[in-house]
């Protein structure tokens, strides 16, 4: 799944673990930015926000640093963050209860809101949503186990979407990047959970799409750290500074993952270099969505702008990642052939509810108890 | 009850340490959302198996904090349905070891994780759970050499805490208390629930030893950290009747008594009841332990058998079903507790004879009775 259940410590709080992260211009307005985290996996209706946990989005300035093989991103060092906090619910209500939310930004106001008010909070060039909402993302879990299992693309035509009708908690923050980010156009952005406190500590961190789990988890294939439940390890390290000591043992980890799922139609579409690194391994570490918001808005463009800086030509869409994306089939066709051949789907081409283009942007929550057909 | 060596371990006290928590109400109402968010898709053979053993886990523990024994029953139910589903997958078989020892079917979780190791599971993984079986067997020996070893490989709040327990249990109060605190500077999490439930075991330990102001101390604090904690809230109200604190005590277990599916707190506001001279409540409230007892034991003799016993024993008055029950848990566990169970249940049926010729061996042994290690 897309960050869901991405390792063992974040199975013990299950508001602090991420799963999502989306980023893109408003559809019908391209001078504010919008930015979406989620949280709580398979949520039921009486989750809340943890009040010991700061939710937080980090911007820095980025640009491209070079294009063909060798493509790479350079990030700005200075960053600005926007941290969302929560109090104690007070109310009775079991289900979807209002939980009291606070919105720091980078210069210290602070935008106050009540969860799952679909109207939010707005603040000088921005404005706030969250509480729970129906999960954007599908994908058909079993059959990519299968597929790791036998070494053979297992996708069916229509598969059984894991996620179907199951909701999350949702964070969604829309702002002028004008204003707010000082510059652009392009943006490097992760999401982070940490625990609340004098010095606050990093529990999960999020970037791009299945970096954690269909690129990182399967630890058959790597030869240099076969036991390492590598996952907690990665999910500490800064997105923008990861530390030396252990950068081998993620490249070794994603050059071998990455060469099977390469495999699996028979070619090999991404030659490794000199080192034995796949020619992605290097952008996936730069683990952030980039967006251009110089760029229009489009509904399939994860990556497109990795894609472009390989082909050693210019990108056309903002990059980032959209709502309603059928990620997972992008993310496939991307491993498996490189876009040399036809785009490969795992079955699912549609969540419960498609997420809509106006704010809060996500669709409801689904009603409990839907059981998967 | 249902065995607390079972209960995930964990820590936090040292006083040195302001870890920043999430609400334990918080934690309470996530805990039901994620087995909300879970159980639709419970039986349904397209979910991932860790999912579905997390769902089980999480059974257990909102059952551990809550006591609701029909939470363990679910999970209990699932966890075999598991392993139906998935005779291959050793994480079938942990689940479904933790399922049976928390109904103290100790060699049912054995053979389960003996299965788990034959699927070629992780060998520390195993032992690990296999140390929490012999814990709740009263195998101290083999189930220190076992903790012992992890927490020194691995130091972690997990496996500290684990050790924490083990000593509380087998009695070594200090070294406990130690553990206790070095457990809590590992502890990274945002959760309360595992401090909760350390908080409580060792709070359990010092209340065995008669240390009341101590248990009171640690049963407070895990409530502090989850108000809904109710072992905690129980237990605290029997320390409570125990320090003279009588209306306390049963300002805390009058909730307990009407709203669990345990019988334990019924049977306690009883007795409290019973000393306070109110003799038509206690009789109201015995009578309904008495009939849930019955029907726990029926469905789960194994795991009731020692409350039970406790219950007939005193307030439920039929010290004969008490020896019986005891004698049961006695041939299933051979925990210090256990044994005192058992030796009270003699005496209170002035069956010394009897005893001798049921073991003469062990009524040998009846004139030193262990204190802390194991019997075996």
């Amino acid at each position: 799944m897309s960050d869901h259940f991405s390792g063992p410590r974040a199975l013990a709080d299950p508001a602090a673990d991420l799963i999502d992260l989306f980023a893109f211009p408003a559809p019908e307005n391209p001078q504010r930015l919008v930015v979406v985290m989620d949280v709580f996996g398979k949520a039921g209706p009486s989750a809340v926000f943890s009040d010991a946990v700061i939710y937080r989005f980090r911007f820095r300035r980025a640009s491209i640093a070079a294009t063909g093989p060798n493509a790479a991103f350079a990030v700005d060092a200075d960053e600005l963050a926007f941290d969302f906090t929560f109090d104690v619910p007070s109310g009775t209500d079991v289900a979807y209860p209002r939980q009291p939310g606070h919105c720091r930004m980078p210069r210290g106001d602070t935008v106050s809101f009540d969860t799952n008010d679909e109207q939010g909070a707005s603040g000088p060039g921005l404005r706030v949503f969250a509480g729970q909402r129906s999960e954007p993302f599908f994908l058909d879990v079993r059959m990519i186990e299968q597929t790791v299992a036998t070494r053979q693309i297992a996708f069916r035509k229509v598969g059984a979407d894991t996620l179907y009708g199951t909701n999350v908690l949702a964070i969604v923050l829309e702002l002028e990047w004008a204003k707010l980010l000082d510059g652009g156009p392009m943006f490097a952005i992760v999401c982070e959970t940490l625990r609340a406190g004098q010095r606050p500590v990093r529990i999960e961190r999020l970037g791009r799409p299945e970096i954690k789990n269909v690129s990182m988890s399967f630890k058959m294939f790597d030869q240099v750290n076969r036991d390492l439940e590598i996952r907690d390890l990665y999910n500490s390290e800064d997105a923008f500074a990861l530390m030396p000591d252990y950068l081998g043992a993620y490249r070794a980890r994603l050059n071998a993952n990455l060469s099977f799922w390469d495999s699996l139609d028979g070619k090999v579409d991404w030659l490794p270099d000199e080192s034995g690194n796949h020619p992605l391994t290097n952008l996936l570490l730069a683990d952030f969505l980039v967006v251009d918001v110089s760029r229009p808005f489009h509904e399939t463009s994860y990556f497109e702008i990795e894609q472009a800086m390989l082909a050693g030509r210019p990108h056309a869409t903002a990059g980032g990642r959209w709502l309603n994306e059928d990620v997972m089939d992008s993310i496939f066709t991307l491993y498996i052939n490189g876009g040399n051949g036809p785009r490969i789907s795992d079955g699912i081409d549609a969540p419960i509810a498609w997420s809509s283009k106006i704010f809060p942007y996500m669709a409801p929550p689904n009603p409990p108890k839907i059981t998967v057909s | 009850m249902i065995a607390a060596a079972y209960a995930p371990p964990a820590a936090r006290t040292s006083g040195t340490i302001e870890a920043v928590l999430t609400h334990g109400t918080i934690a309470v109402r996530n805990l039901d959302a994620q087995i909300a968010g879970l159980e639709p898709d419970a039986t349904l053979c397209n979910v991932r198996i860790e999912e579905r053993v997390l769902h089980i886990d999480l059974l257990a523990l909102r059952g551990s904090i809550l006591g609701i024994i029909a939470d363990y029953e679910r999970a209990n139910e699932l966890a075999h349905a598991l392993v139906c589903d998935a005779v291959s997958d050793a994480a079938a078989f942990f689940a479904r070891a933790r399922t049976r020892a928390l109904f103290h079917r100790f060699g049912d979780a054995l053979d389960d994780l003996d299965v788990a190791e034959r699927l070629a599971a992780d060998a520390e993984i195993v032992n690990r759970e296999r140390a929490a079986v012999f814990q709740g067997l009263g195998r101290y020996v083999e189930a220190f050499a076992m903790r012992e070893e992890i927490a020194q490989r691995y130091p972690s709040f997990e496996n500290l805490g684990a050790l924490a327990t083990l000593c509380a249990e087998a009695g070594d109060t200090e070294r406990a208390s130690r553990l206790h605190a070095e457990s809590l500077r590992c502890y990274r999490g945002v959760s309360p629930l595992p401090l909760a439930i350390l908080d409580f075991q060792i709070g359990v330990m010092w209340m065995h030893n008669g240390e009341l102001d101590c248990a009171r101390d640690h049963l407070r604090a895990a409530r502090r950290y989850v108000p809904a904690y109710a072992p905690a809230q129980g237990h605290l109200a029997e320390v409570e009747a125990e320090l003279g604190n009588v209306e306390i005590a049963m300002g805390l277990l009058n909730p307990l008594a009407i709203t669990s599916d345990d019988p334990d707190y019924a049977a306690q506001l009883s007795r409290i009841l019973v000393g306070a001279g109110c003799a038509e409540d206690s009789r109201h409230w015995r009578q309904l332990a008495a009939v849930r007892y019955d029907e726990l034991v029926a469905l789960h003799a194994e795991a009731f058998a020692d409350h039970a016993a406790e219950f007939w024993l005193g307030v439920g008055a039929d010290p004969k079903k008490a020896l019986r029950l005891a004698r049961m848990n006695f041939a299933i566990r051979k925990t210090p507790r256990a044994y005192a169970l058992l030796f009270r249940a003699v005496a209170a049926n002035d069956a010394v004879n009897a005893w001798c010729s049921w073991n003469p061996e062990t009524s040998r042994s009846m004139t030193s009775p262990p204190n802390g290690r194991s019997m075996q």
